[in-house]
């Protein structure tokens, strides 16, 4: 495979990015000068080497642990759940929590072969029992997978002196929390009610 | 709400066409394979964004072709509305624009325009399999009421999930999606049962007009207290060992069906032919009123070579009782215009080699 080629179909893999658009993209580099496809490459580079999940919360970091978890002060006595490392950004922009995060790495989903096993389940639990950890804030997707993700973690925590809340309904169902406007995030993560 | 104009590219054998529809519909006229029942085809396409034969959007490709794009322009009460899909075969993408803007989600287009299709095949609504009934109840509930349409999706997603926990044998994930399924089955059934109760009348009463002796009973076979969320529970305890056995889900609405009987026999089994397509016809016409009722608007509605097996009289019947362009647009196809039944008079479009002409 040749060169120009071979950055199409890398191209092409991104999400909401077809085979065309791949090809404008990478006609469109090939006509920059040549310092800025090289400063390109270098960021993703830097990208791939540098950045990792954070070995306490599962956000995207450089260091260990990651800013959030570093911060004295945010308050480690609040914890909001999140399927994915974007869903931090979304969340701690729209609102004003000021607690910590811990991130699934997805949501429960047969179809896909996901179990509980393949989320980051385990290492909640042990943050939540040995961090003192007051409140778990449930802000998975609403979405099915995502509703039932939540339950389940709610299920697993009861037996623990923690209180368990969740989004407030009302958010549009099906979709993801990246796409739901800062404002109702915000109400939502207010009015978030517990679950027994 | 009536069409205005349609536009057609890439889709079957029919030539890319722009064109101007009559108020009051068109009666197509042609020989077979020539594209009549594709051109009904493609003006269908916006109301469920699927093929009305149930094809795949592949298959509704032109043969080689990039894709095919359909819009239709529709004159409404309120105003007026455009919808338009483009299918690309690279990557079998799907975009639905509607009144120019693209829609995230296929559920939110759905329904935006209505229409009734009687098509050759519809006997097996009253011959066929359940799953057949099934698609014809969720097909025109999902039309009449976004609620429905939104559960049945939620209900399907929860049901993949459900069969593929239980394929894996994995119990403790299997019990998480019970709770959706629940949720979203009840109101499915509750759906169906709600509009039966005003259905049953109908039917018997369409069938009487079509000249069937004998009263016509329109029953739901199945689970129908699980209307109530709170019969869930009990339900999927019993069958969850069998379930698990099987890998698949044996409780709920996707397993019911729609029992069709004349004279205190079943038609699937007991019927003549001619009983049976009267009934089909009959369930189509209350398919056809639940619509007009649902919607405020009367459906367009496309009738593909559906007199051709009716006798005489009962072709009259039909053609007087469907063919009213003054409440309703309507699309007819038959081979020849003296084979439409008397007293039809829309304007007519000749189609050949997929080619349509006034
Ligand atoms: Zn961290």
């Amino acid at each position: 495979m040749g060169a120009i080629e071979e950055l199409v179909t890398e191209l092409a893999r991104l999400p909401g990015i077809g085979r065309k658009t791949a090809q404008r993209l990478t006609y469109h580099l090939l006509q920059q000068p040549a310092g800025q496809t090289s400063r390109l490459a270098r960021a993703l580079d830097a990208v791939a080497e540098r950045v990792g999940p954070c070995e306490s919360c599962g956000n995207l970091t450089e260091e260990q642990p990651c800013a959030i978890c570093r911060d004295p002060r945010r308050d480690a006595a609040l914890m909001c759940v999140v399927e994915d490392a974007s869903a931090v950004a979304v969340v701690d922009r729209a609102t004003e929590f000021r607690g910590r995060y811990h991130v699934l790495g997805g949501r429960l989903s047969p179809l896909d072969g996901i179990g509980p096993e393949a989320l980051r389940i385990e290492a909640l639990v042990r943050r939540v029992r040995e961090d003192g950890v007051r409140e778990v804030i449930l802000a998975t997707n609403p979405s099915m997978e995502g509703e039932v993700t939540a339950t389940y973690i709610q299920q697993l925590l009861s037996a623990m002196a923690v209180r368990v809340t969740r989004l407030a309904r009302g958010l549009p169902m099906g979709g993801d929390l990246e796409y739901v406007d800062g404002v109702t995030l915000a109400h939502a993560l207010v009015a978030r009610q517990e679950l027994r | 709400m009536r069409l205005e104009r349609v536009v057609v590219r890439g889709f079957r054998n029919l030539e890319a066409m722009e064109r101007d529809v009559p108020e009051e519909g068109a009666a197509l006229l042609g020989r077979n394979g020539q594209g009549k029942t594709n051109l009904l085809e493609a003006i269908y396409y916006p109301v469920l964004f699927r093929s009305l034969r149930g094809s795949a959007d592949a298959e509704v490709t032109a043969f080689g072709g990039p894709g095919f794009h359909v819009a239709a322009q529709l004159a409404a009460d309120g105003g007026a509305l455009e919808i338009a899909a483009t299918y690309q075969a690279a990557g079998k993408r799907k975009r639905i624009v509607v009144d120019g803007a693209e829609v995230a989600r296929l559920a939110d287009a759905v329904g935006r325009w209505a229409a009734v299709a009687f098509l050759p095949g519809d006997v097996a609504l009253a011959s066929g399999p359940a799953s057949g009934r099934r698609q014809y109840l969720d097909r025109m509930l999902s039309l009449a009421d976004r609620s429905y349409l939104a559960a049945l999706s939620r209900y399907r997603a929860a049901l993949a999930q459900r069969n593929s926990a239980l394929r894996q044998g994995r119990g403790e994930l299997v019990e998480m999606f019970d709770a959706p399924l629940a949720a979203a089955g009840a109101v499915v059934v509750r759906g169906r049962l709600g509009w039966l109760e005003g259905a049953a009348a109908r039917f018997a009463a369409e069938l009487a007009a079509l000249g069937e002796p004998g009263e016509g009973v329109l029953r739901y076979h199945g689970a129908a207290p699980l209307a109530d969320p709170a019969a869930w529970p009990e339900a999927l305890e019993r069958t969850r060992a069998r379930d698990l056995a099987r890998g698949l889900t044996t409780a709920g609405p996707h397993r019911d069906d729609l029992v069709l009987e004349v004279g205190g026999r079943e038609l699937r089994a007991f019927g003549s032919t001619g009983q049976q397509r009267s009934a089909a016809i009959a369930l189509k016409l209350v398919e056809l009123d639940t619509l007009a009722e649902a919607r405020g608007t009367q459906p367009a509605l496309l009738l593909d070579d559906v007199f051709a097996e009716l006798d005489g009289e009962r072709q009259r019947r039909l053609a007087a009782r469907l063919v009213q362009p003054e409440i309703r647009q309507v699309f007819v196809t038959a081979p020849r215009a003296d084979e439409l039944p008397a007293g039809i008079s829309l304007p007519r479009w000749t189609v050949e080699g997929g080619r349509a002409s006034a």
